[in-house]
């Protein structure tokens, strides 16, 4: 009797709760909660599909889904109306793979009795069960600045090593609601080796992957017959091969990250030889592999940037001695050559779509109207855009084109979307309109020059790796303005064996966007000064490190943390 | 049924010919040079037919076929394609140092088609060239043999796909230097170098045993044997257990080889070539009974303790001692002018111009196991050759044009001042210096600083 009492009491509280809930919602202390869900943008051009003519009408959508369009919809009572008068409706871009708002879980401390010959799989960057999900959050600037430029569902990749985890499938839209659309939708891989421990090169990677590819295979084995068998020993699947396993049995493919040719090829060995699904990404150097690309049938997704045009630029005309200009000459035909090897893909019957891992929101647009310069399609570069990474990450009946049913996607622009001048006026993602400011062309000069001359901030801990020839090392740097300068320190793998070191920097230098600094390494009895160079852009940094005699070797760096207050 | 076996394996033929990539074949009609055959003598006045990439005639008076080319060679000295039995280059990544057995790493993996070491090898008359892992472990990765196809992108296209498979072991300072002083594992010592052996194909023994087991056990009914781990490190020991890769050691000390010429003996390892081998004259008699012999330097050596103890006598010593001796670059510099280093076995040990010409061409064939297809000029071998202007073992020679199946990627009259096949477009154009010093020379005061970054700033190859 009691103990129903008590129930009795529990549901009380529980409706009260509930009510006051509903209560509270209703008053919406945020102001955000929109006055409705339904909205038509009326007379504006609409380019349905890639290679489709733009007609006048009207998009009405609700909910986030498409309910028609056309010039003659009768609009429902609640549909908000926005006047699409002179703007242009393109569907919502899709990025085919990317790292927008995905943040780098923090690396587990080394065990001081680590085996660097075989250490666990999670320190050695081999975490296929990891969720990109995750690691991802839809506030903060890089989500807002692609949604900016257009994107609207984003694959967004795991950080960490040669199998960081599974990617998921993003939409770009509320940040109140869940927006995954697809979890666990594929396996991310690339060829980066391990620092200081096995695998540590390409060539460890490669049978690492073999390995770890065909235990899981006989893991899977293993369990079949400890399923149908009596007396057959426990199976013991490790996390890796339980996150493995779903690509072993091809229900998920592989997405590699290959930016050459060769890395390309070596991706396709692999595939060919284990048999797995497989996407291409992060491609930059692809024109020797067209063919083979082709053949093999791998979707592909390329870099959604353009080569950096600094060597070009710096070249000088006078002064010069003859093997100079003929040098200057060929680095100016890799330059053109790569710029044209989009429309090759697009010659080759290639549908590929974009990556924006690397790449900077703001010269997206830039970049895909040289490609168009250089021969690409429009309609190809619309298709890259929408239908072709809607088809490779398999959404394609939800998303690339706006039609009725499907979701309610869209870009909004003023002019035609590869016109230079054109700019984004609204962008809807899951049915949620994002306005944005139109400026004006003397505002968008003068905006410019301020930047070009602001002083970049380089304060914080910085994480950084260098490539060698013999693998990836790095650690931290952290700096902080003193007075007139900058102090800090690096941290470094240790000479005298495993773990890092740390050691002040000297002579750090802003200007511009480059810092500049130098630190010295004690090693058998000798000094060595290593001096680090970067251009500094947003919260990463791309440069190199130095050794006197030594060369130099590529680093890249990212602002891990913005204050170091920690 | 016989023909169905046959029909059956010109099949299979058929389906192996498509799974390599189709190599060019060239074809050609050297006139009127010096052949020097390495085998046969040398022949005056001679001819060289080529089709399809196979040596077809070598004789006098030879007509071409129509369509195809000759090639006036008089006053021309022709010999087999120069072959380096211990090279790097062409390779992206050389060690994969992170453990002191990594025979599951494949160096064909990591063939890089456009490096222009490729292309300067071919300028000194080499066309094969055995891209080795490294020698920071005591079993290393495998190797590939490459052919020197020049233009290839394909990194399968530069594969000598008919090579057999060969891997690369290291013993002395190397490893016990990255894993013993580096890592603090085994081997710190000498010792520790055999033991590490002995550990892993006995391993390997019991891998193979714990798959015959399975494999016999799947197939019967009611089964309760389980996979076992699958370890292509231990398979791959397991295939030198069984013959089927053949063992390139680095090593220097005389104990040192006559070690691992015990270990092989008490796990019936047949197959085995020294590299380096500077004290390799030491132990020649017993290098000669039981090896495929050594793959030495010309005179390199001092540059570390374990290479003191050297002699420019060493190939001539060996060879004469019946061991086979070839005569390697292990550099990108040297591998264009091998047959210099080979002269120098005349010099120091009064070799014949044949036995010199050998330690480039036939021997080190011989230690790949490809001396059936190349290594001298004989009818119905692949046609790598090289024409040169002065005889090759003459201080004065310099090759003229360099084939590879018949096919020409070297010739000195159309060479271009930048053979680079890819340029970036990102890439400054900066003026280039020629250093003073050389490579090697550098590396010995740094030894300990690329130690401490585990390689990470420079890779010792040697």
């Amino acid at each position: 009797m009691k103990k129903q009492f008590l129930k009795a009491g529990m549901l009380g509280l529980l409706i009260a709760g509930f009510l006051s809930h509903t209560a509270w919602a209703q008053s919406d202390p945020t102001g955000k909660r929109r006055v409705t869900s339904t909205y038509a943008i009326t007379n504006a051009t609409i380019f349905a599909a890639p290679g489709q003519q733009g007609t006048k009408g009207t998009v009405l959508f609700r909910d986030g889904v498409i309910l028609g369009m056309g010039s003659n919809l009768s609009l429902p009572k609640d549909a908000q109306v926005i006047p699409g008068d002179s703007l242009f409706i393109y569907p919502g871009f899709i990025d085919g793979a990317g790292n927008m708002g995905i943040t780098k879980p923090k690396d587990l401390e080394r065990p001081k009795d680590l085996i660097t010959s075989n250490p666990p799989d999670e320190i050695a960057g081999i975490t296929p069960w990891r969720s990109a999900t995750e690691q991802f959050s839809i506030t903060g600037n890089q989500v807002d600045d692609w949604r900016k430029t257009g994107f609207t569902v984003t694959q967004v990749l795991p950080d960490g090593g040669m199998l960081p985890g599974k990617s998921s499938i993003m939409v770009l839209g509320n940040s109140g609601s869940v927006n995954v659309l697809q979890e666990n939708a594929a396996l991310a891989a690339n060829f980066r080796g391990s620092r200081g421990m096995y695998p540590a090169t390409l060539a460890g990677v490669m049978a690492k992957f073999r390995d770890v590819y065909q235990n899981t295979t006989l893991a899977l084995d293993h369990s079949k017959m400890y399923a149908s068998t009596a007396g057959v020993k426990r199976p013991e699947l490790t996390p890796t091969q339980m996150g493995m396993a779903s690509v072993v049995q091809k229900q998920i493919p592989v997405i590699f990250t290959a930016s050459s040719d060769l890395e390309v090829r070596r991706a396709i060995a692999l595939q060919k030889e284990l048999g797995f699904k497989l996407i291409l990404t992060g491609l930059e150097n692809y024109e020797s592999v067209i063919d083979l690309i082709k053949t093999s049938g791998t979707p592909v997704l390329i870099k959604l940037q353009v080569p950096d045009d600094k060597a070009i630029k710096s070249q000088k005309s006078e002064g010069i001695t003859e093997d100079t200009k003929a040098q200057y000459e060929r680095v100016k035909e890799a330059y053109d050559k790569a710029l044209k090897q989009a429309s090759l893909l697009e010659k080759a019957g290639i549908p590929f779509g974009f990556s924006t891992v690397d790449t900077k929101p703001g010269d997206a647009m830039k970049a895909v109207q040289t490609l168009i310069k250089n021969g690409l399609s429009e309609k190809a570069a619309l298709a890259a855009l929408t239908t072709n990474p809607a088809s490779i990450l398999g959404i394609n009946r939800v998303a690339g084109t706006i039609e009725k049913g499907k979701m309610a996607n869209f870009v909004i622009s003023t002019d035609s979307i590869f016109k230079e001048d054109a700019q984004i006026k609204h962008v809807v993602a899951d049915g949620y309109v994002f306005n944005y400011e139109l400026k004006k062309k003397a505002a968008k000069e003068a905006e410019k020059t301020e930047n070009g001359s602001a002083a970049v901030s380089v304060e914080g801990i910085w994480e950084y790796t260098s490539e060698t020839p013999a693998g990836s090392s790095g650690g931290e740097i952290s700096i902080k303005k003193e007075g007139t300068g900058y102090s800090g320190t690096i941290s470094y793998d240790d000479p005298s064996g495993s773990g890092k070191v740390t050691a002040p920097i000297k002579n750090a230098v802003v200007s511009g966007k480059t810092l500049t600094f130098e630190f010295d390494v004690a090693a058998g009895g000798m000094n060595l000064t290593v001096s680090i160079s970067g251009e500094i852009s947003g919260s990463s940094m791309e440069g190199t490190m130095s050794v006197a005699q030594f060369g130099s070797f590529p680093l890249t760096a990212k602002l891990s943390s913005p204050s170091l207050t920690l | 049924m016989k023909k169905l076996n046959i029909l059956f394996a010109a099949l299979l033929g058929l389906g192996l010919n498509y799974s390599y990539a189709q190599t060019p074949k060239g074809s050609v009609l050297i006139k009127n040079a010096t052949v020097l055959t390495v085998t046969k003598g040398n022949l005056q006045n001679a001819d060289v037919l080529v089709q399809d990439g196979i040596i077809k005639q070598v004789g006098q008076n030879l007509t071409a076929p129509s369509g195809v080319q000759t090639i006036d060679a008089t006053g021309k000295y022709v010999m087999p394609g120069i072959i380096d039995a211990h090279s790097h280059v062409a390779l992206d990544v050389i060690n994969e140092a992170s453990a002191p057995i990594t025979s599951e790493v494949r160096m064909k993996d990591v063939v890089n088609p456009f490096e222009i070491g490729i292309y300067r090898a071919l300028a000194g008359g080499v066309t094969i060239s055995h891209a080795m892992h490294g020698s920071a472990n005591v079993i290393g990765g495998q190797n590939a043999t490459l052919k020197h196809r020049w233009g290839a992108k394909d990194p399968a296209e530069i594969i000598m796909q008919d090579a057999p498979r060969t891997i690369k072991f290291a013993l002395g300072e190397n490893p016990t230097r990255v894993h013993g002083r580096g890592n603090g594992i085994q081997p710190r010592t000498r010792m520790g170098v055999e033991a590490v052996l002995r550990n892993g194909f006995n391993e390997a023994l019991q891998y193979k045993k714990a798959w015959e087991t399975y494999n016999t056990a799947k197939t019967q009914k009611g089964n309760t044997v389980t996979p076992p781990v699958y370890s292509e490190r231990l398979q791959t020991l397991a295939d030198i257990l069984d013959g089927k890769i053949i063992v390139h050691c680095h090593s220097y000390r005389a104990d040192e080889i006559y070690m691992l010429i015990n270990v092989a003996k008490d796990f019936g390892i047949k197959k085995l070539v020294f590299q380096h081998t500077n004290e390799g004259f030491k132990v020649a008699p017993e290098i000669a009974e039981y090896t495929m012999g050594a793959s030495v330097f010309a005179d390199w050596w001092a540059y570390k303790m374990e290479v003191y103890y050297s002699t420019a006598y060493n190939a001539a010593i060996l060879q004469r001692n019946g061991a086979i001796t070839s005569i390697n670059s292990d550099s990108a510099e040297l591998i264009r002018h091998l047959y210099h280093e080979a002269a120098k076995t005349q010099r120091y040990g009064g070799l014949t111009d044949d036995e010199a010409l050998a330690m480039i061409t036939l021997n080190p064939a011989k230690q790949l196991g490809i001396d059936d297809k190349v290594g001298s000029i004989e009818v119905g071998k692949q046609a790598d050759l090289v024409i040169f202007e002065g005889h090759p073992l003459s201080s004065y020679a310099v090759p003229q044009m360099t084939f590879v199946d018949g096919v020409k990627y070297f010739d000195i009259k159309t060479d271009k001042d930048d053979q680079r096949q890819y340029v970036s477009a990102s890439e400054m154009v900066e003026p280039i210096f020629l250093h003073g010093e050389e490579n090697h020379q550098c590396l010995q005061d740094v030894d300990a600083y690329f130690e401490a970054f585990q390689g990470a700033f420079f890779e010792h190859k040697h």
